[in-house]
């Protein structure tokens, strides 16, 4: 089968949330679960709505094909499918397909004995993607505002978002998530690097130990966060980034209009410093 | 309680609290100029909105005046412009300009309250030219205030001197020395809307006619006369130019263009047409009649460079889409509406 | 019931302080010693210290705080010697390269010349900074991974405030030392270029910045959620598979259908970080000396997605023969 060498001592009845023993078991490598189930359901579906929009549409251009949400005078209605309400049923099934998702691996955790922290933050991932497309249009009053499906369709609408804006580099939360964005691939190839400089020091040398790894941060910035530590920065740095990008984008428009260079005011105009 | 505990919340206070800075809240209002899905949008809040509105009235126009009986330049002296209208007509419009442009210092504001006829007032000297200024919007640059047209109003909106009117920016305290170059940019200024872009998008592009397209019409890079020759630091130029446009009429960067492809005119609005004949009639007002006014102004009227006070897109639109959001005050005013024949 | 997740570390032996694996001859002894942060230790190691301070490092700093100064007394000169605007404006000023009309001439100290000296002495900073990553990994008889995943980002530097300059003829091309600023020149060079996203390099790029960050919140959550087991300590879960590596990899294989080792997750990581900086080092140096305007490239490829236009179509006033 499709099993590792170390496989079947754990695959273990139980960690269910729903459904107890009917969808325990695996297709493959693959877990199902109840929420493979639903998984599989939504994603089907969601999968066949976009190919049936891409159809109705003018091409079978991979880059070219787009779901559009309907126009913002539907305001938070259910539009004609044509005109909107494709998109808004694949929402739902994206929606869906990723909260099955996450309770799927939930349910593999459980099993495995293990802490629930992956689930949790791809939790922050779907909050991303819930708050683009259902927070923030409801704030605003219309689904219209959220972005469509489709590969540089997407980047269009994320390009006249922020110009709504004028600079959309000057959201303060925006440029917190970028830091954090960056921080966090810096940690990635500093711990990726790490790891695999002391399991593959080159020729003659032997393995190393996790103190030469401390040692050679400590050298380098009189630091070594350690083994335990670098997983929670990482996951910190990751999930930090997300958060404020969601910040940053469910921030403009609900709460605030105006261009985003304007927003440095208060800091220009305190009373020890105006000019 | 638990640290944990303790530290989120120590975290959670002062983030709440930063994002309550400065910030507005639900419900807004937004308007779609593209194609659904596009994010070409125009985002208001309501509040401001009303705050704004109740801030750019027209005022009522003044009664009609009767056109029938004798010329103003027939009954009175050194009626250089205007000398066509009616003496009611002429009296009525004296009225108005006087409400729209010195409501507290009157009359004498211009004129010599013993002589009316007399130009000893340089505010006399520079209201002629401003009248003609006006009609030659109104007559003239209909391909972009079409037929709304402007007034003194418009500008002036009851003062003497437009609230936003711009002059050449002053020279750093130490421009001179070998450090601190500002490049023409680098300070947080009001003028282009508190970013770092160059602060002065004014002299090149509203009184000068400098380039303003930095796209080219090849995708790749050419060579010799086929080569795009637009630095990117060109770009940071007009891109000032485009943050003062759309602070100027509180819009933003959607509302002309589809930022995709911000050169292709195919999917740009038709408000961008008018923008452009909006930039060629600055330049105009600026080197036809501002320009030339120079030498009239008195030295505290000018810029601390010495050079005359200029209009850029603010003077007349004050934050609106359209100068007090569309009112026709030129319709009421056909004086305004045509520069007198010579 | 409450679970702990192992986030903060609630009890917190203290040992000896290790002063560092034994450096071979020809090195120079450490720096500093050692103390402890209890709230460091909360998150990772509680030490601080010692430190090498070799040649490289020490050359590294001196020109690296020359730059830095440079840059912060021409951003205080240009609000006039003021101390309290610099700190107002701080985010506002800038170091600015030369004007374009200098090419890639020689400029005046005042308009750039700083630019020029501020650039060449941080990029020998950066470069000695990167020999002492070598170094110490060498000397340390560890690979050189973090070494070469730095040389990828120096790569991306380079190519923004050296190579492309020089492929277009201009200096003032280069990124202004700066907050906003530089933000500005981002603005700026995708608006000169017919929007960057429609550069594939860069959305390439895109793909590994937000696929390192999906990275490592997996594998950090990963190995936390089988800390339990020991799940940290990778090298040895590396040589020597345990019960960690094996859940960790089935979480994994039960998910998605396919699963990483504890070392070659280590590799996925490396190498999506690595492409970030390597992929949009290439997209930057192409737009430009290349492409000129990366919508029309992506019309002439066909990947642009099409949308009603307007009725009437708008044209460009300028061909009409509209008054200039």
């Amino acid at each position: 089968m499709s099993m590792l060498s170390f496989e079947r001592k754990y695959r273990v009845r139980g960690g269910t949330l729903f459904g107890g023993d009917l969808f325990d078991f695996w297709v493959g490598p693959f877990y199902v679960g109840f929420f493979g189930i639903t998984t599989i359901f939504f994603a089907a579906l969601g999968t066949v709505l976009i190919l049936w929009g891409a159809a109705m549409g003018p091409t079978w251009n991979l880059w070219q094909i787009s779901i559009a949400p309907p126009d913002l005078s539907y305001g938070l209605r259910f539009a004609p499918m044509m005109e909107g309400g494709l998109w808004q049923l694949i929402t739902i099934c994206a929606i869906g397909a990723f909260v099955s998702w996450a309770l799927r691996e939930v349910e593999i955790c459980r099993k495995l004995g293990m802490g629930l922290h992956v689930p949790f933050a791809f939790g922050m991932a779907i909050l991303a993607y819930v708050s683009l497309q259902v927070v923030r249009p409801v704030l605003m009053g219309a689904w219209g505002h959220a972005f469509p499906y489709g590969i540089y369709s997407h980047l269009d609408w994320v390009s006249n978002t922020a110009y709504q804006y004028l600079h959309f580099h000057y959201n303060p939360w925006h440029m917190i998530a970028v830091t954090l964005f960056f921080a966090t691939v810096l940690a990635l190839s500093m711990h990726g690097g790490l790891v695999l400089s002391a399991t593959n020091p080159g020729k003659g040398e032997v393995v190393k130990t996790p103190e030469h790894e401390d040692t050679f941060f400590r050298d380098l910035i009189g630091y070594s966060v350690g083994t335990l530590g670098i997983h929670r920065l990482g996951l910190f740095l990751a999930l930090a980034g997300v958060w404020f990008g969601i910040v940053c984008i469910v921030v403009s428009g609900p709460f605030w209009t105006g261009a985003w260079p304007e927003w440095w005011s208060w800091w220009l105009n305190m009373p020890i410093w105006r000019t | 309680m638990k640290l944990t505990m303790k530290l989120a919340l120590s975290l959670l206070a002062p983030l709440a609290a930063g994002l309550l800075t400065g910030c507005e809240r639900p419900p807004i209002e937004t308007v779609q100029t593209g194609y659904r899905g596009t994010g070409m949008e125009q985002i208001y809040n309501p509040r401001t909105l009303l705050k704004q509105a109740s801030l750019n009235q027209a005022p009522a126009p003044a009664d009609a005046a009767a056109a029938d009986g004798p010329k103003a330049s027939e009954v009175y002296k050194n009626v250089q412009v205007l000398g066509d209208l009616s003496v009611s007509q002429f009296n009525r419009h004296m009225a108005s300009i006087t409400q729209w442009v010195a409501p507290d210092a009157g009359c004498a504001y211009c004129h010599n309250p013993e002589n009316f006829a007399e130009d000893a007032k340089y505010t006399k000297v520079v209201a002629r030219r401003m009248i003609q200024m006006t009609q030659r919007v109104n007559q003239d640059w209909k391909s972009h205030v079409a037929e709304t047209g402007v007034t003194c109003y418009t500008c002036h909106r009851g003062n003497n001197i437009p609230t936003n009117v711009w002059f050449a920016p002053k020279d750093r305290k130490y421009a001179n020395s070998a450090m601190g170059d500002l490049a023409g940019q680098n300070l947080a200024s009001k003028s282009v809307g508190l970013t770092s872009l160059p602060f002065d998008p004014f002299t090149p592009y509203l009184k000068d006619a400098a380039p303003i397209r930095v796209n080219g019409n090849e995708a790749m890079a050419g060579i010799g006369n086929y080569s795009n020759r637009a630095s990117t630091k060109q770009a940071e130029h007009t891109y000032s130019l485009m943050v003062h446009m759309s602070e100027s009429l509180g819009v933003n960067c959607t509302y002309c263009h589809n930022t995709r492809n911000f050169q292709g005119w195919e999917e740009s609005r038709p408000q961008r047409v008018t923008a452009w004949h909006g930039i060629r009639m600055a330049r105009d007002l600026n080197s036809d009649y501002m320009e030339p006014l120079t030498k009239t102004f008195p030295e505290h009227r000018l810029g601390p460079k010495g050079d005359v006070a200029k209009v850029n897109c603010t003077t007349c639109h004050q934050g609106a889409f359209k100068p007090l959001y569309g009112a026709a005050m030129a319709k009421d005013y056909p004086e305004l509406q045509a520069l007198a024949k010579p | 019931m409450a679970q702990y997740q192992n986030l903060f570390t609630s009890v917190q032996p203290v040992g000896p302080l290790h002063h560092g694996v034994d450096l071979p001859r020809g090195d120079d002894k450490r720096t500093g010693t050692p103390f402890l942060v209890h709230l460091l230790g909360r998150i990772g190691n509680a030490q601080i210290g010692p430190v090498y301070l070799g040649s490289l490092g020490v050359a590294s700093l001196v020109f690296g705080i020359a730059a830095f100064n440079i840059i912060g007394l021409n951003m205080l000169a240009s609000v006039d010697w003021n101390p309290i605007q610099l700190l107002r404006q701080l985010f506002w000023l800038a170091l600015e390269p030369p004007p374009p009309a200098y090419g890639l001439g020689i400029p005046p100290l005042a308009q750039g010349g700083w630019w020029l000296i501020v650039g060449f002495m941080l990029t020998v900073s950066i470069l000695l900074w990167w020999a002492r990553t070598y170094r110490r990994a060498r000397q340390l008889g560890l690979g050189t991974h973090v070494a070469w995943a730095f040389a990828a980002a120096i790569w991306l530097y380079l190519v923004c405030g050296f190579f492309r300059p020089i492929m277009m003829g201009s200096w003032s091309e280069a990124v202004p030392f700066g907050v906003f600023p530089h933000l500005d020149w981002v603005s700026a060079l995708s608006l000169r270029h017919g929007n960057l996203f429609y550069n594939p390099f860069h959305a390439l790029s895109i793909v590994f910045l937000y696929g390192s960050v999906l990275l490592f919140a997996m594998h950090g959550a990963t190995i936390l959620a089988v800390s339990r087991y020991g799940g940290e300590r990778e090298i040895e879960q590396i040589v020597d598979r345990g019960t960690a590596s094996e859940r960790a990899a089935l979480f994994w294989r039960w998910t998605m259908g396919f699963n990483a080792t504890m070392e070659s997750i280590h590799r996925w990581a490396w190498w999506f970080a690595v492409l970030c900086p390597l992929v949009g080092g290439v997209g930057i140096l192409l737009t430009g000396p290349v492409v000129d305007n990366w919508y029309l490239w992506s019309v002439k490829h066909h990947v642009v997605p099409a949308y009603p236009l307007g009725n009437p179509v708008v044209i460009d006033p300028a061909i009409l023969g509209a008054k200039p």
